[in-house]
Order: structure tokens, then sequence, then C-alpha cells
């Protein structure tokens, strides 16, 4: 057993050496990815788009095909698996030596996948001259999405804002103004009371309690306060910033503003014009129009703000990492990863899938989205939002989800349950903190 | 080791000379072989893994070969008897027990008593109908239960509006939550409890029941004095494993239909464990999760045995 260990120990020594080398200043030419070639290569590309039922995973294989189409030494086979599961299948890959070469990881993991799997910052790997050529256009805010420490380490690709979805339909029969959608949390709790009492429907759903904490993030942002410390070394769910906005969120239930659902009711619910509101992904976008349709009036507006101070939207979603270890199989995960995030890209991604195109260049270009954007203008507050969003922080260290998970536990209790709501949090604050790295 | 490699040099000269061999091989040496095997492949497959997953549930490590498992001492057992929903999921693991005894003990012996007389294909018939739910699979159960149980238009609360009882949110209320998880639970399990409690009573000697009726017994005291005694075992084996593996059983149910929710409603020790275990291949936390469900239902599990054996004792 001790044999055992030593060996582990030897070969994670050998590991970290190796991370450390990577980080080293002044990369070789050695360390950058292969020129282009014509040569035969084949790669893998772990993709949960692909593992929706439906017009996700369509989209994405659109995509790959017309990809590999002109080139045909390039042989791209995609690995549908689902958001929830995927880290762990990259991982359980990497155990059994089948490194994925392309992956599409959600932002929560980023400091996981980082300070873990051996990523190296795209910039190391990706030649300056090409970077700036392809991320010129990119929103810098969007770009930034998947940084750590100043480096990006995953290409930012399909992410959404939260979007206040509402029923116009029922807001004309609570006499309520369909063109004045509540634009501050307390007009939310007002309209809903109206809403409700009027119509006997659902007021609002705040989709906040979700595993992956992106919308709650932008939650305590919005009133000022934040899951974890800008050094990323305290967990700060627990300070007064994020009590005052769960504190809000426990007066809308109280005052029954807050619809009784689970969140997996939540978007039926809202589908089947059972509810007022729902903060939500602008991914449901889609579904939620071919629901409408012929039923309800459906419209969109900005995430609500905490009184006068400007709302704070994050983003969720996922970026594009680049595993491969093998300089030619990098060059052909490289302009993969360039043409998923291509202005061809992010119009089938965002016409087709729901998501925000990282280039705003292509919104109102003929050539890409600007039919589609004129016959959609529900994605405008979205589009808004993008200028201004705010990265989704991943909580650090290998407990990372565990704490995750404590915050959201903590949230549901301090929500929906009597305790008093800073000691619930504060409490959950401090268990949480005992997860974190301890350098 | 080294017996072994001896022994067929004794063995061949049995053979050929037939006569009194010339080295003994100890009396203890042959039985030890035969237990070999058996005692080599639970050592593999049960005490090894056991060791290591003791040993494991000291680090912090996501079974990457990519990063060092730290060595963290009581850490992961620290961790986890801190979480917040602990003292609620251990509550819940509770009810669960004592909520599925009543669906796993009781009713299946009531229908197997009354479906006793049941003989022929009538009787088939009967223990197919009970035995159907044990054989499809849990999540389509939890799945065709969610659509009979929605609050909107599930069939359940459309027939209670029938009766005038307003729409109940079976799985959605704190308060129900945990008994329809249970419910549904033991409503896959009845069947299986009942095939057992039927094949123990067609065990019974018959002559036993029948000198009963000739000195003029009614069912019921048949049915009281002499079935159930006889059936105890049955009983209480089925008690001890529903102890055992009651919060157990009902995991799939409240992975697919509420997560542990609402509120840690429905969360149960093993739920719990999974989830701050297994995300992210947390092995420390997994593994300390398991040394101490392994630690308390030990406890469960001696105390099991020792009734069993006593009604074993008093039945014969």
């Amino acid at each position: 057993m001790t044999h055992e260990i030593s060996r582990r120990t030897a070969l994670s020594l050998g590991a970290s050496s190796l991370a450390a080398s990577a980080f080293a200043p002044a990369p070789s030419f050695a360390q950058r990815i292969a020129p282009p070639s014509s040569a035969p290569v084949s790669i893998t590309y772990y993709n949960y788009n692909l593992a929706s039922a439906g017009i996700g995973s369509e989209a994405t294989k659109e995509l790959i095909a017309e990809f590999t189409a002109p080139q045909p030494n390039i042989k791209v086979e995609g690995v549908p698996v689902s958001s929830g599961q995927i880290l762990a299948r990259v991982q359980a890959d990497l155990v059994a030596g089948r490194t994925p070469d392309v992956a599409q990881l959600v932002f929560s993991d980023l400091d996981f996948v980082v300070r873990n799997l051996g990523v190296k910052p795209m910039t190391d790997i990706v030649p300056p001259e090409e970077w700036a050529a392809h991320t010129g256009g990119m929103v810098p805010a969007g770009l930034n999405l998947g940084a750590l420490d100043g480096k990006v380490y995953g290409l930012a690709y399909v992410f959404s804002t939260p979007v206040l979805f509402y029923n116009a339909t029922l807001f004309k029969q609570a006499g309520l103004d369909p063109d004045m959608p509540p634009a501050t949390w307390a007009a939310v709790k007002e309209a809903a009371l109206k809403l409700r009492a009027a119509t006997a429907k659902n007021g609002v759903y705040p989709g906040v309690y979700s595993e992956f904490d992106w919308l709650l993030q932008g939650l305590f942002l919005s009133n000022g306060g934040r899951a974890l410390s800008e050094d990323r070394r305290r967990v700060t769910f627990g300070e007064s910033g994020a009590v005052g906005a769960i504190e809000m969120l426990r007066d809308l239930v109280k005052s029954g503003a807050h619809a009784k659902l689970a969140e997996s009711e939540s978007g039926d619910a809202f589908m089947s014009g059972n509810l007022g509101m729902i903060l939500t992904t602008s991914v449901y976008q889609r579904a939620f129009l071919n629901a409408a349709k012929d039923k309800f009036e459906l419209r969109a507006a900005k995430m609500p703000s905490f009184g006068d101070k400007p709302a704070r939207p994050t983003n969720s979603g996922s970026a594009l990492f680049i595993l491969s270890k093998d300089p030619v199989k990098q060059r052909a995960a490289w302009e993969l990863v360039k043409y998923m995030t291509s202005k061809r890209g992010y119009t089938v991604i965002t016409s087709k899938i729901g998501y925000l195109p990282l280039r705003l260049d292509i919104v109102d270009d003929p050539q890409y989205l600007g039919a589609w954007t004129r016959e959609n203008p529900m994605v405008r507050p979205n589009l808004e939002q993008l200028t201004r969003l705010n990265q989704w922080v991943a909580f650090p260290g290998s407990n990372y989800r565990q704490i995750a998970r404590i915050q959201i536990a903590a949230v549901n209790e301090a929500v929906f349950g009597d305790g008093d709501i800073a000691k619930i949090m504060r409490e959950a604050q401090e268990r949480a903190q005992a997860l974190m790295p301890r350098a | 080791m080294t017996d072994a490699v001896r022994l067929p040099a004794p063995f061949a000269r049995a053979t050929a000379e037939a006569a009194a061999p010339v080295y003994r091989v100890p009396a203890w040496v042959a039985p030890a072989l035969f237990l070999l095997p058996a005692f080599a492949t639970l050592g593999l497959w049960i005490y090894w893994p056991l060791i290591e997953a003791l040993r494991l549930s000291f680090y912090e490590w996501n079974l990457l070969p990519t990063a060092a498992p730290v060595y963290v001492g009581l850490d992961n057992y620290r961790n986890l008897l801190a979480l917040a929903e602990l003292r609620t999921a251990a509550w819940n693991t509770v009810v669960y027990t004592l909520g599925l005894l009543p669906l796993t003990v009781a009713l299946p012996l009531l229908i197997a008593l009354m479906t006793r007389e049941a003989v022929g294909r009538a009787g088939a018939v009967y223990r197919a109908i009970i035995f159907v739910p044990m054989i499809i699979a849990p999540v389509v159960v939890a799945v065709v239960w969610r659509w009979l149980l929605n609050p909107d238009h599930g069939i359940v609360n459309k027939l209670l509006g029938g009766l005038g009882v307003p729409s109940l949110r079976f799985l959605q209320d704190p308060d129900t939550a945990i008994w329809t998880i249970i419910f549904i639970t033991g409503w896959k399990l009845v069947g299986f409890s009942t095939l057992l409690f039927a094949a123990a009573m067609t065990n019974i000697d018959q002559s036993l029941v029948e000198a009963a009726r000739i000195d003029g017994a009614s069912e019921s005291q048949i049915a009281r004095r002499i079935v159930v005694p006889l059936v105890a075992p049955t009983g209480i084996f089925l008690t001890v494993l529903t102890v055992l593996h009651g919060a157990q059983w009902s995991f799939v149910y409240i992975n697919v239909l509420t997560q542990g929710g609402p509120r840690h409603a429905t969360t149960n020790l093993y739920y719990l464990l999974w989830e701050y275990g297994f995300g992210t291949f947390a092995i420390g936390w997994s593994t300390a999760a398991g040394m101490l469900l392994f630690a308390a239902f030990a406890v469960f599990a001696a105390i099991g045995l020792w009734a069993m054996r006593r009604t074993d004792r008093h039945a014969h």
C-alpha cells in the first residue's frame, strides 16, 4: 500500500512539475500548437448541447459537419454528455487515459478545470497573431468569462443572461401595462400580487435555486453582495449584500407574490400560462415562444434591479477548452474552436439554440443574424445586458461543488423557511469557508 | 503457500506406494486449501476495497492522475458531520424505515393471508397482479407516479377533485412529500414481500391446520394462532431487510422526483452523502460517507441478526 502511495505521489509530482513548467515565462515554440497541415487527424469533441434532444443537438451537429466538409483530413467525433455530467465524464476519461481534445465545460467548473486537469492558457498555446485575429471582434466582457487570474483558459462559447419573461396577456387581464414591465424587485412584487389577485394565477418565479448558481450570483451582485470575495479567498454569501437579496426573496414568498413551485415545475407552469413572470435563462426563449403561440403574448424584460442600484446580470453557460497535449491535435482542436465561435458559428447558435452571440457585429449584419434579429426583437434585452455582463465566478479548490451545494441549501432554507436569514447564511458561510483551499 | 508447493510429493507417493506416507500433512491443510478460494475472493472483492476505502477517507483527492492525493486526517469526516442537513437527513432515514414497515411487512402479510386459500389459476393471477410492480424499472415507476400525482393535470388529483377534495401537492408540499416517496417505494415492494410470505405459508405443515379445523378452530383463529406464528421468521427477516435497506430503496425516487427537496424534506442519509460525495469524484468525501454508514448500519445488522436467531429458535 505504501508502495502504491509513493508511486502515485511520484506520478503527481511529475505532473505538477510539468504543470509548473507550463506556467514558466516565455513559452518556447515547442509548447505551441502545430502549424496548419493537411495530414489526417482525428479529434474528440465533448459537448453538452449534443446530449439535448432536438434543436441544440441538431444545430451543433450542423456546425461540426460544416467545419469538416471543406477539410476532410480532420475528423471530429462528437461525444454527447449532459451539462450536469460532462465534467465527471471528462475526468473519468482522463483517468482512463482517453484525453478529450476539445471539451465544452460549465463556467462554475473553471477553477477546478484549470488547477486539476492541466489545461494551459489558450493565449500560451495559440500564436498571438492568430489569437488576436480571431478574438478581435468579440465582446471583451464575454471573452473575460473563461479567464482566471487574468489568463484566458477557455474560450467563452454558449451562454445567456437572466431574462424576465412575462405573460403580457395576464398583465392586461390584471390591469397592468405590458409596455411597462417591472424594472425593480419592488415593482415585480407589486405586479405579481395584482396579477395573482386578478387572475388567480401564480405571480413570479425567480429561477435562482438551481445548483448552477449563476443567476443567484447576479442577484447578489445587483444588491452589492458577492458569493465569493474578489481575491477568491473568502466565501461571502453570508454578508449583508447577499443577505439583503435573500430577504427580498423571503418577502416575495411571505407576501404570496412568489409562485409556490419547484424549480423543475416553473418552466412548465409558465408555458401553460399559469405563471405571470419568470426570471430565467434566455435559452428558454424558443420553448416559451412555441408554447405561447396562439395562447398568450410572450414578452421579455431585463433583469430587475434593487431600487436605484443598477442590476448586474451574470452569465450562464460554458467555454470551450483544449485538453489535448499533442500539437497536431491541438491545431485541429483550435481550428474547431475557431469555427464554433466564428460569425457563422454564432449565427447558428443564436438563431437555432437561443444563446447569445459573443460577436455583436453580426447582430444586424444581413449576412448573419440581421433578418433573424428583426423577426425576434425579444433578444434585445438579452443583448443589451451582454455589454455589462459580470463573470459567473467559480468557487475554488477541490471542494468547490460542495461549497456551491452548501450555498444553495442555505438559500433554500433562508427563503422558504422561517429562521433568521442572516444567521442561516452566516453559519453556511462559515461551514463553506472551512472547505476552501488552505493555502 | 509453501504448503501448497510441497503437497504434490506426498500425494504422488501415497498413490504409487499405497503405504504410510513419509511426510505427514497437518490435518488443517486440506480444509484450509478448500477454504482458500472462498477467502481469497472475499478478501479481494470485499475486505481489500473496504480497507482501501478506509485509507482513502483520510485523503482529499478527485481520482485524477493529474492531481495528487492530499492527506487531510479526519477532515472529511468532520465536514460531513458538520453538514446542516445531516440531522434532518438522519431523522428522515428513521421516518423512511419506520414508514416502510407497514408496506413491506404488515400489508403483505395481510394479503398473503387473504389469498392463502386462492389456489389454481385464480391464485396465480392474484399473485401475478401483486408482483407486477416489482419487475418495473424504478425510474419508470418514478416517472409514471410523477404524472399520476401532478397537481395540475394528474389523474389522482382529478379523481380527488371529483370527490370535492382540493388539489394536493403530493411531491411539492414539505409535509406530504416524504410520505409520497415512502408510498411509492413501498408500493413497489409489496409484491416481493407478499411472495415471501406466501412461500412461507405453503411450507406450513397442512396437518397442523387440519387438526385445528377438526378441533373446531375458526379460519381467523387458524390464521392468528397457527399461520402467523409459523411465518414469524419471514416477518423478522423482512423487518431486518427493511431496516437495513429501506432508506436505500427510496434513493431512486428521491433522485428522480424531489432531489431531496422541498427544503430537505425528502433527503435521507444515503442521498445527502451521495450529493456531497459523488459530484466530482471527491473520493475522500465519498469513502468517509461510506465508512460512517457502514459503522451505523453494522449496529442495526447485529441487532437484526440476533433477533432473527432468537425467533428461529422459538419457531423450532
